[in-house]
């Protein structure tokens, strides 16, 4: 059993954020149902990578899933979606706040004929306050989060979180928002509207750099990859490329410095403390450097080891895939498509000892579970071949 | 009612990953008791000090958290931990992995006594496998998962995430996890052990780009504030600062190219697809750069706004907290800390309409629960003065 065996999920999303939600969902074995727009489906199938003409962004956020076609245009397909949500725990959306409402589809028409249903919003920047109606994507929430303000080199042009954190961190608090209401509903009874969005996920990720703010009253800045509070905790250039190493207390410092041959460096009064290394850290980090460019990195990470100092390759994507520990941790999970052929997918990041998640079937073809899903909510095969003649499925 | 009411936690964390995980449990109404050594955790003793011994960065991932002392060290201490264990729901840690069963407080000893016992480990790689027992901070889990060979500018220093993303991002999938061991244990009643890592969070944060890697075989590289596959969307310069703008599909770049006084770029073969648009990229920030320099970001905003297309300004952290509709939406609050004063903290992100998160105490001082939690679990004053007497307990 997974441990979500049995809960039902009605995915209305698109793009990345609430499709990434009900992944998380399906991995840990929710029914999660992805209605899409017959034709062409949702957007993200017409992805720029593709292999056999499948649109490999979909297939990565949408595994798991089953597929049904309702054109939410005609009342008909409405009716669909509304049947469904009467046999489903959990209803996610991402429209722009009042397009839902407008198809009869918002909270309140669901709430009306499923009281126990869990509604969950994940928009650009909420369902209320000013901004609301603002179309939002990562990149504007990284921006007005003050997370790209805090990304890049200290003095270089703005740079962006490499992965669409506002995007990922939505919908990972859209997960815990529905997790947490289905906890509430075993005591009440009843559902729930969660909300969420990808300014506020931003936001919540900045609980450094807030507190930093409203401690000391200075804005945080960039500094490509040191820390804020400690040194050396960054990357350090060696002969072939960069590693990184932290340390964050003068036991990790002095081994840092055994391993490097500069016993030396916890002597000298500039380095002797955190508050000196910190203040010191320009300083020091030539000083560091002028020894770990001397040697591939290879040779360094070997010695850091050694002495038990947290430390780690820069590792590109194809050796960060490829890495023994990342293997071992079936971070990595092959799936057959039927149309794309073997794939390779992401495997589930929490490990669950008794009822483990797991990815085991591939992104739905268009469609591909309509007929199955249609007779599941007692439409025969008559009224099923009418919707489809009609083009609603 | 808040939704997690009566759910126990048992949260022996320190730093970021595992506080934040049960931070985001208390918010939302669990009873997380948090259970330090005598001379309490780490960042009790960190930089951003608001008054002697309080410090913010402590303060900004234990709020809602009662908090009690115990020495793990001494027998009477771990006796005290699984008696507490044998009536909780939930116990987070984030030990480096065989520390917890050397203390003997790892989850066969304690499921043995309590088998509804969810308990969650967070650590650098994960109990398992080749790095299993190295230690791992934020910095080496964003190096060693691809996220900082994909962020920054091209040719540059390495660059990180500004915000420590796999301490958050292993924070988020140890709640999902132990969330979803509540609901299956409803099922089964039994517990389970929950197991993530910083390293597995920054590989699981990395879908477009693993994606990418795949499906192309080229290696996703930094790109400054530019999208991997679609353009535009990025950062400009204004005469005064930078803005975003995501104008990158058929119906909004027509938009911005109207909107810039540049409508002849459509139509320009560079620009008029997708795939071309992307390839010649940094053309086309040249000439939308040569507009979007003339006036101040303010006015391209509004322009933006006023033709639907999702834009806005690249805030200083200041700037992000003090904006109407991060306020408008909670996420700035405030909360009195004795000695202090009132203390600023973020709002929770997620909405609930019927048991919303609340925010209903600062951070423990040390030891602050250590008597009442005790004696809930049936300590007596005297016992309590014996543990007291031989260090366990403070």
């Amino acid at each position: 059993m997974k441990a979500l065996a049995g809960l039902r999920v009605i995915d209305l999303t698109q793009a990345m954020a609430a499709p990434f939600c009900t992944m998380n969902l399906a991995d840990l074995g929710a029914d999660v149902i992805k209605v899409e727009p017959p034709g062409e489906g949702e957007p993200t199938r017409r992805g720029s990578i593709t292999r056999h003409g499948e649109s490999a962004t979909f297939l990565t956020i949408n595994r798991g899933k089953r597929g049904l076609t309702a054109d939410l245009k005609r009342p008909e397909g409405v009716e669909i979606v509304r049947k469904l949500a009467r046999t489903a725990d959990v209803f996610v959306q991402n429209y722009r706040p009042g397009v839902a409402a407008r198809r009869g589809l918002g909270y309140e028409d669901l709430a009306a004929v499923n009281p126990r249903l869990i509604y969950c919003t994940i928009s650009g920047f909420g369902s209320t306050g000013p901004y609301a109606a603002r179309g939002g994507y990562d990149l504007i929430a990284q921006g007005m989060s003050g997370i790209l303000s805090v990304t890049g080199d200290e003095d270089g042009a703005p740079a962006k979180a490499g992965v669409p954190l506002s995007d990922l961190a939505a919908g990972l608090f859209g997960v815990y928002g529905i997790l947490v209401a289905l906890e509430s509903r075993e005591r009440t009874g009843q559902g729930q509207h969660v909300d969420t969005s990808l300014l506020e996920a931003a936001l919540a990720l900045t609980v450094w750099e807030s507190t930093e703010y409203w401690a000391t009253g200075r804005a945080p800045g960039p500094l490509g990859s040191a820390h804020r509070l400690s040194a050396p905790y960054q990357a350090l250039r060696a002969s072939d490329g960069w590693f990184t190493v932290g340390t964050n207390s003068d036991r990790l410092f002095e081994a840092l410095c055994r391993a490097l041959g500069r016993p030396d460096l916890p002597r000298d009064p500039r380095f002797a403390g955190r508050v000196e290394r910190l203040a010191n850290r320009r300083a020091l980090i030539p000083l560091l450097e002028r020894t770990t460019s001397g040697a591939p990195r290879a040779h360094w990470l070997e010695r850091l080891e050694r002495e038990g100092v947290p430390s780690g390759p820069i590792a590109s994507y194809a050796e960060a895939l490829a890495d023994p520990h990342a293997l071992a941790r079936g971070m990595v999970v092959d799936l057959v498509h039927p149309k794309a052929g073997p794939l390779k997918a992401l495997g589930v990041p929490v490990k669950l000892s008794d009822t483990p998640g797991a990815v085991d079937r591939p992104a739905p073809l268009l469609g591909q579970d309509t007929a199955a899903i249609l007779a599941e909510l007692g439409y025969g095969a008559e009224e099923q071949q009418a919707l489809r003649d009609r083009g609603i499925v | 009612m808040t939704a997690l009411a009566g759910i126990r936690v048992l949260d022996q964390t320190q730093v970021m990953a595992g506080p934040f995980c049960t931070m985001l449990l208390a918010d939302m109404g669990a009873d997380v008791v948090k259970i330090e050594p005598p001379g309490g955790e780490s960042m009790r003793g960190g930089e951003l000090e608001l008054a002697p011994g309080v410090s913010a960065s402590f303060l900004a991932v234990n709020r809602n958290k009662r908090g009690i002392v115990l020495d793990l060290k001494r027998p009477e201490g771990v006796a005290v931990l699984k008696k507490l264990a044998a009536t909780a729901d939930v116990l987070v840690e984030n030990y480096r992995p065989g520390v917890a069963a050397r203390l003997g407080v790892d989850y066969a000893t304690l499921a043995a006594e309590n088998p509804r016992l969810v308990y969650c480990s967070i650590s650098g790689f994960g109990q398992t496998g080749p790095y299993a027992g190295r230690g791992g901070f934020d910095l080496i889990a964003q190096g060693m998962s691809g996220i900082m060979s994909a962020t920054g500018t091209e040719g540059g220093p390495p660059v990180k995430v500004g915000v420590p993303i796999t301490d958050l991002g292993a924070g988020l999938f140890g709640l999902v996890g132990i969330l979803a061991a509540l609901r299956a244990r409803r099922v089964t009643g039994r517990g389970q052990l929950v197991d993530t890592s910083l390293f597995e969070a920054g590989l699981a944060l990395s879908a477009w780009e693993a994606t990418e890697y795949w499906y192309t075989g080229e290696n996703p590289r930094p790109l400054g504030t530019a999208h991997r596959l679609n353009a535009p969307y990025q950062a400009f310069r204004a005469r005064d600062g930078w803005f975003t703008v995501g104008a990158a599909n058929e119906r909004l770049w027509p938009r911005f190219a109207a909107l810039l006084g540049l409508e002849h770029l459509v139509t320009d073969p560079r620009f008029a697809r997708p795939a071309p648009r992307l390839r010649n990229r940094a053309d086309l920030q040249e000439l939308v750069e040569a507009v979007t320099t003339g006036a101040p970001r303010a006015h391209w905003l509004a322009l933006c706004e006023e033709a639907g297309i999702p834009a806005g300004p690249i805030y200083s952290v200041p700037e992000a907290l003090g904006d109407p509709h991060a306020l408008a939406r909670g996420m700035v609050q405030e909360i009195e800390h004795p000695g202090v004063g009132r203390v600023k903290a973020l709002g929770n992100p997620v909405k609930l309409s019927r048991s919303p998160a609340t925010l209903r105490k600062n951070a423990p001082r040390l030891g602050e629960d250590t008597d009442a939690v005790l004696r809930e679990a049936g300590y007596t004053t005297d016992a309590l003065e014996v543990l007291r007497a031989a260090g366990a307990v403070r």
